[in-house]
């Protein structure tokens, strides 16, 4: 794993290798609200595989469950080709299924070293129940992953909140790398950045594919999903409405199918397709 | 520090320009650290009171024991309260915990004529007991611990009253200075160390002395020693440790730390205990050195240590401060409380002027907190 | 200690005083006084004292600083003492509201070679072991006895001491005075009724609900005492109570007095705690002389015959 890999060519997903992770017919109820009915889908390593969908079509739900935090209802969860049932996001980050949420990624106050080793500090000795942490290693490491994002950082010291969007979100994902994460969970990454941050973040992603790691990407911008993704799974209603590779689905019926509303469609195109 | 100019530094890094910022960086770290705003504030009131209560006796030996002992006295409660609101949480038992453990030393050792160790033993155990239930409920029910120390404030202060009515039919337990005579927690509470030194001092004219010959000052006491202590260990932990990333993620996002893996629950449980100890060191010190605990002990004391802990740069919505910031807190609240009586100022004026050292400490932590977070 | 030395220096000291004011000025070497109690900043009883500090400083040309735990925590009254010794005063005034915790504070004071009065609060006992030169004050436990003398020569059987401030020592022996002097036990015929009016109010209320065959009460100051004459207005009931006595005046004690409602005010005429051991030190300090007794400035009983006077100065000099 070096950074110097090419990030303009993806690799296609290998054929009749087993999926990172797998789920079929997955069922998730709270009470009498039905909020997964019957989602399937597959992500292979080093794919960016995108999760589109208007607000409510389940996206939160989905995440929530393959990280962890929900038992699904029913169906299946399968991890490396082997069944799975996580009762906490603890045991789905020991398998290697990381989440990088949207606004719980970063603790703003505390500086980059801290959190980028928060609950996984290296440590140097110990003295009673206390383990000190090497600092100066934790540093060092910091910056060079923040190097490899292209972050020029000043200072490891420095607090996350001095970092723009983009570059903290970066950073969620590099520790998230670091520590060894197979499948990385990225929700709404973009959503609150601007133009430039917004690619900065889709480069970043893309380097981390090329490393073989399989990436969800959950967005409702068809537009960023489609600069960046490798297949396309479209939610409407707790359910998929398919997945599509990029080569089989132009942007247009992308759009078409998530917004599932010919009206909006109507409206998208009036206003230049800018919605 | 523009939106472009970070953008082109993702671009390229150059090592010349690494070696410009670096240097910048060393200003801002400056300016980061949260004890400044009370480092400067320390400096100030120390100038403001060379000038107003000079040859007052403030500065004379005994002067500055005095206000030592007071800014102790509140350090030791003040690292508790700190720590905790870096874990992002409150504790407003504080106050009333002093007065229930000088009681759980007190009576046992008055009433049922226990030895002084073993009261003393009992009373820590019992303290950290209550730190540990307050903790508990604040972690298992999700209430703001605002409100749940809330009531163990009145519980303690409460009990501590009604026990000491019940087994003395008095309010206060005296006799201590009389039972611990002698013993090593009477000294390890309220003796003190250094003695020849003062003397040696006196012997020189470098401090006065008393008509009868003593040194004006016997000896540093042992809450001194005990305050630096727990400032020291409190210090390193939350600066060197683990457990110290622990504190800082769960007070700045309990959710994004328990998320990775920081057991935040243990983590603010802990430091509910720590403040009942501190608590407790404080009740001890107290007891041995006045003889007696009494049910008023300890009053509004929560609130100067959370007043202290703020002057020295801790947030109160949690993640953020220092163990040494909440230290210069406590020396400022101390050399403020007592210096404006040397100065002769009416009494009168006194919160006057604490509520206006607390509104710019304030105001200052929130004016370095955007510099920090903010950063152009 | 008789009574009559007291009466005898007691006098000469009254008399002496118009005279004071006159040659004061010729003297005014900067002396500097530390009164220091126990009273919690909301204790407005002590504003007498206060104004007596003001006119003994007028009148003598010193200066006098008042000092109080704000919260009323005896250990922090302790370091005041400390503090006060530290800044090298003329003389501390200070109450010994708490002996052991303020005996090494005012032990500390007198070994620098400070002289120190203790007013208030205390025994003339205590004040003599701390190395004090005198004590002015009031005998708390003297007082309650004679309050609760007056109540059994009324009749009473069973009654209620309404105590605000029953984490100080001294409050529970004026309870305790009473029931003695009544010749009953103590038990749980004292409330804890806290500082705040209201809360006062409605504690004394429920008591009294509960307890109807109370038949004397005896509050221990204006703290305690205002909210339960209001009380007993508001409830009309006040006839049922065959002895109603309180610690200490204010206007609402006087008009109750006045109005029937209330047997008798104990008045300690704090005035003369604060005025006395200002002149007491100053003259110390400039001539080495001071009254070789203590001085009781109370327990006197007001009742509707003497309270003509007093009602006019009532919260202000008495």
């Amino acid at each position: 794993m070096t950074s110097t890999e090419p990030i303009t060519a993806p690799p296609r997903p290998p054929k009749a290798v087993v999926p990172l992770i797998e789920v079929r017919d997955l069922v998730k109820h709270f009470g009498p609200v039905v909020a997964l009915a019957g989602v399937s889908m597959t992500v292979n390593s080093g794919e960016v595989h995108c999760l589109l969908g208007d607000n409510g079509a389940g996206k939160s739900t989905l995440i929530k469950t393959l990280s962890g935090v929900h038992p699904p209802t029913s169906g299946d969860f399968v991890v490396d080709g082997r069944p799975v049932v996580f009762s906490s996001p603890r045991e789905a980050l020991d398998m290697g299924i990381a989440t990088v949420y949207q606004d719980l990624a970063m603790i703003p106050l505390l500086s980059i070293t801290r959190n980028f080793f928060m609950g996984r500090e290296p440590v140097k000795g110990k003295l009673g129940p206390f383990s000190f942490m090497d600092m100066a290693h934790a540093d060092r490491i910091a910056r060079d992953e923040m190097h490899r994002i292209g972050i020029d950082v000043r200072d490891p010291q420095q607090a996350v909140g001095t970092l723009s969007g983009g570059e903290r979100q970066c950073v969620a994902i590099a520790r998230a790398v670091h520590f060894g994460a197979k499948v990385l969970i990225l929700d709404e990454p973009t959503s609150a950045l601007g133009v430039a941050q917004t690619s900065m973040v889709l480069k970043f992603v893309r380097q981390v594919r090329a490393k073989g790691v399989g990436v969800i990407f959950i967005t409702h911008n068809v537009r960023h999903a489609y600069a960046i993704g490798d297949r396309f799974t479209v939610l409407n209603r707790g359910r998929t409405l398919g997945t599509y590779a990029k080569s089989q689905i132009k942007l247009d019926s992308l759009q078409t199918m998530m917004a599932g509303d010919k009206e909006l469609q109507d409206l998208s195109e009036e206003l230049g397709g800018t919605v | 520090m523009t939106e472009t100019s970070r953008i082109e530094s993702t671009a390229a890094i150059g090592a010349a320009r690494d070696e410009r910022l670096r240097q910048q960086s060393g200003l801002r770290r400056l300016l980061s650290r949260p004890e400044l705003g009370a480092f400067a504030g320390a400096v100030l009131v120390f100038i403001f009171f060379g000038i107003t209560a000079h040859g007052t006796g403030m500065f004379a030996a005994d002067g500055v024991l005095n206000w030592t002992t007071v800014s102790a006295y509140l350090m030791v409660i003040a690292v508790g309260a700190a720590l905790l609101m870096i874990a992002g949480e409150f504790d407003l038992s504080v106050g009333s915990m002093i007065g229930f453990a000088g009681m759980m030393i007190a009576l046992p050792t008055i009433v049922f004529h226990w030895p002084v160790t073993l009261s003393v033993i009992f009373a820590f155990a019992g303290a950290l007991a209550i730190g540990f239930i307050n903790g508990l409920i604040v972690i298992r029910t999700g209430l703001p611990s605002f409100i749940v120390t809330l009531a163990s404030l009145y519980i303690l202060r409460g009990l501590t009253l009604a026990l000491s009515i019940l087994f003395t039919n008095r309010t206060i337990v005296v006799g201590m200075k009389e039972a611990a005579e002698g013993t090593f927690v009477g000294f390890l509470f309220s003796g003190t160390i250094g003695d020849p030194l003062f003397t040696w001092l006196a012997d020189n004219d470098i401090i006065g002395r008393l008509p009868n010959g003593d040194p004006s000052v016997r000896g540093i006491p042992m809450v001194v020693v005990w305050a630096l202590f727990i400032a020291l260990v409190g210090h390193i932990v939350l600066a060197r440790t683990k457990v110290g990333n622990w504190i800082f993620a769960s007070g700045g996002d309990a959710n994004a730390a328990r998320n990775v893996g920081v057991p935040v629950g243990a983590v603010k449980i802990s430091l509910f205990m720590l403040t009942a100890f501190c608590a407790t060191v404080f009740a001890a010190c107290q007891v041995f050195e006045f003889g007696s605990a009494a049910s008023d002990r300890g009053l509004l004391k929560e609130f100067e240590a959370i007043i202290a802990a703020v002057i020295g740069g801790c947030l109160l919505t949690g993640g953020y401060g220092s163990v040494i910031g909440a230290c210069l807190g406590a020396l400022i609240f101390g050399v403020v409380q007592m210096g404006i009586l040397f100065t002769g100022v009416p009494n009168d004026w006194f919160r006057v002027f604490l509520g206006g050292m607390l509104l710019i400490a304030v105001l200052f932590n929130n004016l370095i907190r955007r510099r920090v977070v903010g950063g152009r | 200690m008789t009574a009559g030395i007291i009466r005898r220096t007691f006098l000469a000291a009254t008399l002496a005083l118009p005279f004071l004011g006159l040659v004061a000025p010729a003297h005014a070497a900067g002396e500097r006084f530390v009164f220091v109690s126990h009273a919690p900043d909301s204790d407005s009883w002590w504003n007498t004292i206060k104004n007596a500090l003001k006119n003994a400083e007028h009148d003598l040309s010193v200066k006098v600083e008042y000092r109080n735990p704000s919260t009323g925590d005896i250990a922090d009254m302790a370091r005041i003492i400390e503090q006060a010794a530290a800044s090298n005063p003329t003389g501390i005034i200070t109450t010994i509201a708490d002996y052991n915790v303020l005996e090494s504070a005012i032990k500390g004071a007198i070994a620098k070679g400070i002289p120190v009065v203790t007013v208030n609060s205390g025994t003339g006992e205590q004040s003599k072991k701390l190395g004090a030169l005198l004590h002015i004050g009031q005998p708390e436990y003297d007082a309650g006895k004679g309050a609760g003398e007056r109540a059994k020569a009324a009749g009473v059987t069973k009654f209620l001491c309404v105590n605000h401030f029953i984490t100080n020592t001294v409050s529970v022996e004026r309870c305790q005075g009473y029931a003695d002097g009544l010749g009953v036990k103590l038990g749980d015929q004292m409330l804890d009724s806290g500082i705040d009016p209201t809360e006062v109010y409605n504690k004394v209320k429920a008591f009294l609900t509960a307890h109807p065959d109370t038949n004397g009460i005896l509050t221990l100051g204006p703290n305690s005492a205002d909210p339960t004459i209001k009380l007993l207005r508001d409830m009309g009931s006040a006839g049922k109570f065959k002895s109603f006595i309180s610690f200490d005046l204010d206007s609402d004690i006087s008009k109750a007095i006045k109005d029937g409602i209330m047997e008798a005010a104990i008045d300690q005429q704090p005035y003369l705690q604060g005025y006395l051991p200002v002149v007491f030190l100053t003259e110390y300090a400039r001539y080495g002389v001071i009254p070789a007794n203590n001085i009781n400035t109370g327990p006197g009983f007001v009742t509707k015959k003497n309270i003509g006077l007093v009602e006019k100065l009532a919260g202000e000099y008495r």
